[in-house]
C-alpha cells in the first residue's frame, strides 16, 4: 500500500501539495473571525453541487423553464429540498460576502502586499451578485421576470451603448427563449467559470501572503461580540414570539434556543473573571489543520443549519409563470438589490438624467470607493476612513433596505399583489393536478383557460369599473366608484332575494346609481310590497333557473319552486313585463333561464337585445357586439371565450380537484 | 475549504509541552472536523443524488390499448404493414394529447386472425424493418433476421424473437384492430414489460 501511495506521490507530488494546503501556520492561533472566507468557499461549493443537479432537470425556454422548475419543486423526489438549498444558500452567501468584506476591512487585510487580493475579492463579490441576478430569472416566474425586466432596462440607459447592451443581454428586443438561454449560460457556465478561476488566484494570493493576524482576542472583545449576537438573537426571539401566529410552531423554539445558548456563553465569559484586557488564551501560533479547520467546519455546519432552517421554515417560492401582459404589483428585486431599488424612488433621481445618476453613476462611485480602499488604507488614518466609509455604506444599505420593506409592508397594492400571486400559484398547482400535467404550450394556458383566475382578471378589467364584487374589483383591490349592482353571488337565492327587496333594489348595492332605481320595476316592487316569505319562495324559483355552483333543491322540493312560479304569474304579475318559463316575452328582461350560464353570456353579450333591456339599457356595453339602428353590427370588446370565462367565474363554475 | 481530508494526515505531529493532552485535543479536533465536514458536504450531495436516482424508483406508464386499423385495410396476402402509435403521453411535466410513442407491425393471418409486433428490436432497441415475405423482418443495426412469425431467423444476435403485442379478439371480430401497445426490456431472453 505504501509503495502504491509513494508511486502516486512521485508522479503527482500530491503529498507535498496536501502538506502545504493543510500545514499552513496560523499566527496567533485559530480564531473564529477567520472563518468567513471558508464559509464562503463552502457556500460556493454547495451552489456548485446543487446547481449541477438542478441543471440535470432544468429546461431553459419560455415554455419549459417555469414548467421544469415546477416539476423539480413539486414532483421530483427531494427536488423541493434541492432547490430550497440552492435558493437559500444564495441568500446566505450574500450575507457571508458582506461579513467577509467587513472582516477584511476592519482587520486592514487589504494593506500592502495584499492589495491585489482585495481587488480580486471585490471582483468576486460582483461576479457572485451577477450570478444571483441571472439566477433570479431562471424560474421564469412573475417575480423573476419583472425584476429582471427592471434590471435589464436599467442596463439599457447606459449612455451611447446601453441599447445594444440590453439587446445583447436579453437576446433580442423582447424577452423570451434567448433571454433564458443566455442567462442560463451566464449563470451556470460563464460566471461560475470566472468565479472558479478568480477564487484560485484569490486563495493562491491569500496563501502567498499568509493570514492577516488580527489583534489578540481579549475577554472584553469576546464579550462585545457575543453581546452583539445576543442582541440580534434577542430581537429575533421577540419577533418570532410576536408573530407566533403567522409562523411555524418550531421557529420561535429554535430562535429562542439559540438565544439561550448565547446567554449561557456570555455567562461563562463573565464568570471566567480575567482582567478585561487580558487575552482569553495565551498567544500561540496554531496550524490550519486541525485548529482552524475545526472552527471552519463548525461555522460551515452553522451555515448549512441556517440554510435548512429557512428551507423548512419559508419554503422556496415559485410565483405564477411569467406573463408580460399581466402586471405584477409585487415586482421586487431580491432583497440585496432592494436598497438600489429604493434609492431610485428618491426625487433626486427623477427623470432620465436622474435615473442615469441613480442607477449607473452613484453605484459606480461606490464601487470605485471600495476598489481604492487599499490605497487609502495604507496609513492608520486612511484605515479609519475606510472603516467609517464601509460602515456608512452598510448603514445606508440597511436603512434603504428597511425603508423598502417598510414601504411594502404598508402598501395595500403590493400586499394584494403578493396574495394574488400566491393564490394564482396555488390554483395553478391544482389545475396541473386536475389536468394530469401541463399542456405542451406551457402552464400559462391553464391559467388563461381557468374561469377562477382569468374570469376574475377579465371582470376586474372590464366589469369592475361599474359592478363591484363584494365591494372589491374582483381581485381583492378596492372597487372604484361603483355605479351598478354588486355581482358577488349573482344568481344565488340570496342575491336574488336582495334584488326583490324594494329597499335594497334602490340602494347602491343593486340599482341605486342607475336609472332603474326610478324605473317600472322599482315602482312595482314598492307597490306589491312582498313579504319575506314571498321573497323566499320567489327567489327559490328564480335560483332554480340559475342553478349556480352549489345549487341544491330547497327543502320544499319542486313543489316549493312551482309555488314560487305560481306567485310570479298570479299574485305579483311578473309575467306582465317578463317572459317566464318560456312564456311570452315582455318589455322587461326575460326570466326564462334567468342567470343561467347561457342567459348570462347572452346578456353580457348584448343587454340591448329585446330579450333583455332593449332600448332601456342603462350604459351597459354590448360586450359581444350589437346590431346598430342602421342594421350594421358593432363589434364587442370581448370574445365569446372571454365572456364565458367571466360567467364561469361569477357562477363559480370552475374545475375542482375533488370532481 | 472544509472538505474531508485524507486520514493519513492525522498522524502529523505538532511540538507541545504536554504531549498527551495536546495529542488528545488534536485527535478530537481532527475527528470533529472530519465528521462535521463530511456531514455538511453530504447534505447537498445526498439530496442531489436522491433527485438524480428518483426515476429509478418510478413505475413505467404501462401498456395502452389503442385502435390501429380496420381489418380490411391490412394487406390480404399476409405481408406485414407498419402502423404508427400515437397516444396521450406524459413526458415529465408535459402532457401531450397526441404523441408518437412507437410503431407496430400488423399482419393478417390465413385463419383471419391478426398478429402484432412491436417494431423495436429486442436485441438493443433499434427499429426493425420488413424486408420481404421470404426473408422476413430485418434489423439493420446488428444484422438480425426475424421470421414472419416473429421468431429468430439466421443470422440473429437477438436473445429473443420479436415482441408480440396483444390483439383484442372481440373487436377484431367487429372488423377493428385494437392492440395493447407496450415496450419490453431489450437485451434479455425474458420478455419483460417496462
Amino acid at each position: 500500500m505504501k509503495r502504491f501511495l509513494d508511486w502516486i506521490d512521485d508522479r503527482t507530488g500530491i503529498a507535498k501539495l496536501t502538506r502545504e494546503a493543510l500545514f499552513e501556520s496560523v499566527p496567533g492561533g485559530a480564531r473564529w473571525r477567520y472563518v468567513w472566507g471558508s464559509t464562503l468557499s463552502f457556500a460556493i461549493m454547495v451552489q456548485f453541487i446543487t446547481g449541477i443537479f438542478l441543471w440535470m432537470a432544468y429546461s431553459p425556454s419560455a415554455t419549459t423553464a417555469w414548467e421544469s422548475v415546477y416539476y423539480i419543486q413539486n414532483e421530483m423526489s427531494y427536488g423541493w429540498l434541492l432547490r430550497g438549498i440552492h435558493h437559500w444558500t444564495a441568500q446566505i452567501m450574500v450575507v457571508l460576502l458582506l461579513l467577509h468584506l467587513v472582516q477584511v476591512v476592519i482587520d486592514s487585510a487589504y494593506r500592502a502586499p495584499r492589495e491585489f487580493n482585495f481587488w480580486f475579492g471585490v471582483i468576486l463579490l460582483f461576479i457572485t451578485l451577477a450570478i444571483s441576478l441571472t439566477g433570479y430569472l431562471l424560474p421564469w416566474d412573475q417575480k423573476g421576470f419583472w425584476a429582471t425586466k427592471v434590471a435589464t432596462n436599467l442596463a439599457g440607459i447606459v449612455p451611447f451603448i446601453g441599447d445594444d447592451i440590453q439587446k445583447v443581454i436579453i437576446g433580442g428586443s423582447d424577452y423570451g427563449h434567448h433571454t433564458l438561454t443566455r442567462f442560463f449560460a451566464l449563470h451556470a457556465g460563464v460566471l461560475p467559470g470566472a468565479l472558479v478561476a478568480l477564487i484560485v488566484v484569490h486563495i493562491y494570493l491569500f496563501r502567498r501572503h499568509g493570514i492577516t493576524e488580527a489583534k489578540p482576542a481579549t475577554r472584553a472583545g469576546a464579550l462585545y461580540y457575543w453581546s452583539l449576537l445576543g442582541v440580534v438573537f434577542g430581537t429575533l426571539t421577540a419577533l418570532a414570539f410576536a408573530f407566533e401566529e403567522n409562523t411555524k410552531q418550531w421557529v420561535p423554539k429554535i430562535v429562542c434556543g439559540a438565544f439561550i445558548a448565547i446567554l449561557v456563553r456570555i455567562g461563562f465569559l463573565i464568570r471566567s473573571g480575567k482582567d478585561d484586557d487580558s487575552p482569553t488564551r495565551p498567544k500561540r501560533d496554531g496550524m490550519f489543520w486541525p485548529d482552524q479547520i475545526l472552527k471552519d467546519a463548525i461555522a460551515c455546519a452553522a451555515v448549512m443549519g441556517a440554510v435548512l432552517f429557512f428551507v423548512f421554515w419559508k419554503g422556496t417560492e415559485l410565483t405564477p409563470p411569467a406573463d408580460p401582459s399581466q402586471p405584477y404589483n409585487a415586482a421586487r428585486p431580491d432583497w440585496y438589490f432592494m436598497s438600489l431599488f429604493q434609492m431610485l424612488k428618491f426625487s433626486a433621481f427623477e427623470g432620465a438624467f436622474g435615473l442615469l445618476i441613480g442607477a449607473i453613476f452613484v453605484p459606480s462611485i461606490l464601487v470605485t470607493a471600495i476598489f481604492i480602499m487599499p490605497l487609502i488604507g495604507q496609513s492608520k488614518k486612511g484605515h479609519w476612513i475606510n472603516v467609517v466609509m464601509l460602515y456608512s455604506l452598510i448603514g445606508g444599505f440597511v436603512i434603504l433596505t428597511a425603508m423598502g420593506f417598510n414601504h411594502d409592508a404598508n402598501d395595500e397594492e403590493y400586499k394584494q399583489g403578493v396574495l394574488n400571486a400566491h393564490a394564482e400559484a396555488e390554483r395553478l398547482n391544482e389545475l396541473i393536478d386536475i389536468n394530469g400535467g401541463i399542456p405542451p404550450e406551457g402552464a400559462l394556458t391553464l391559467l388563461y383557460n381557468d374561469p377562477k383566475i382569468r374570469g376574475a382578471r377579465l371582470y376586474a378589467a372590464n366589469c369592475a369599473s361599474c359592478h363591484p364584487f363584494g365591494g372589491t374589483d374582483g381581485l381583492g383591490g378596492k372597487a372604484k366608484d361603483p355605479s351598478a349592482p354588486d355581482l358577488k353571488g349573482v344568481g344565488s337565492k340570496k342575491w336574488i332575494a336582495g334584488l326583490l327587496d324594494h329597499n335594497r333594489y334602490v340602494s347602491e348595492e343593486y340599482f341605486g346609481k342607475t336609472k332603474f332605481s326610478k324605473g317600472k320595476m322599482a315602482r312595482h316592487l314598492k307597490d306589491i310590497d312582498m313579504l319575506p316569505e314571498d321573497i323566499e319562495v320567489v327567489s327559490a324559483a328564480l335560483a332554480s333557473e340559475a342553478k349556480v355552483y352549489g345549487y341544491s333543491l330547497p327543502e320544499g322540493g319542486q313543489d316549493f319552486i312551482d309555488s314560487g312560479f305560481d306567485l310570479m304569474f298570479e299574485d305579483f304579475e311578473c309575467a306582465d313585463c317578463h317572459g317566464i318559463q318560456g312564456e311570452d316575452e315582455g318589455s322587461g328582461p326575460s326570466l326564462t333561464g334567468y342567470m343561467s350560464r347561457d342567459w348570462m353570456i347572452d346578456f353580457i353579450g348584448d343587454p340591448t337585445h329585446e330579450k333583455f333591456y332593449g332600448k332601456k339599457n342603462d350604459r351597459m356595453p354590448s360586450f359581444l357586439g350589437a346590431k346598430q339602428e342602421d342594421g350594421t353590427m358593432k363589434a364587442g370588446e370581448l370574445s365569446r371565450k372571454e365572456v364565458e370565462l367571466i360567467v364561469g367565474w361569477l357562477r363559480e363554475e370552475w374545475p375542482r380537484a375533488s370532481e | 475549504m472544509t472538505a474531508e481530508k485524507p486520514e493519513e494526515n492525522q498522524a502529523a505531529k505538532t511540538p507541545s509541552d504536554q504531549p498527551d493532552e495536546t495529542a488528545r485535543r488534536e485527535f478530537i479536533a481532527k475527528a470533529v472536523s472530519v465528521f462535521a465536514g463530511g456531514a455538511i458536504v453530504s447534505v447537498p450531495i445526498g439530496v442531489g443524488v436522491a433527485t438524480l436516482l428518483g426515476p429509478a424508483f418510478k413505475e413505467g406508464q404501462g401498456g395502452i390499448k389503442i385502435r390501429l386499423a380496420a381489418l380490411e385495410d391490412l394487406p390480404g396476402d399476409g405481408s406485414p404493414k407498419l402502423y404508427q402509435v400515437v397516444a396521450e403521453r406524459k413526458d415529465a411535466w408535459t402532457k401531450y394529447p397526441q404523441k408518437p410513442i412507437g410503431s407496430v407491425f400488423l399482419q393478417k393471418l390465413e385463419d383471419g386472425g391478426v398478429i402484432a409486433f412491436n417494431s423495436s428490436c429486442p436485441h438493443a432497441g433499434c427499429s426493425v424493418g420488413f424486408k420481404s415475405k421470404e426473408v422476413g423482418y430485418y434489423c439493420p443495426c446488428h444484422e438480425s433476421i426475424f421470421l414472419l412469425d416473429g421468431s429468430r431467423g439466421d443470422p440473429c444476435v437477438s436473445p429473443r424473437g420479436l415482441d408480440s403485442l396483444e390483439v383484442d379478439k372481440e373487436r377484431l371480430n367487429g372488423g377493428e384492430v385494437w392492440v395493447t401497445f407496450q415496450n419490453f426490456a431489450a437485451g434479455i431472453e425474458e420478455k419483460k414489460a417496462i
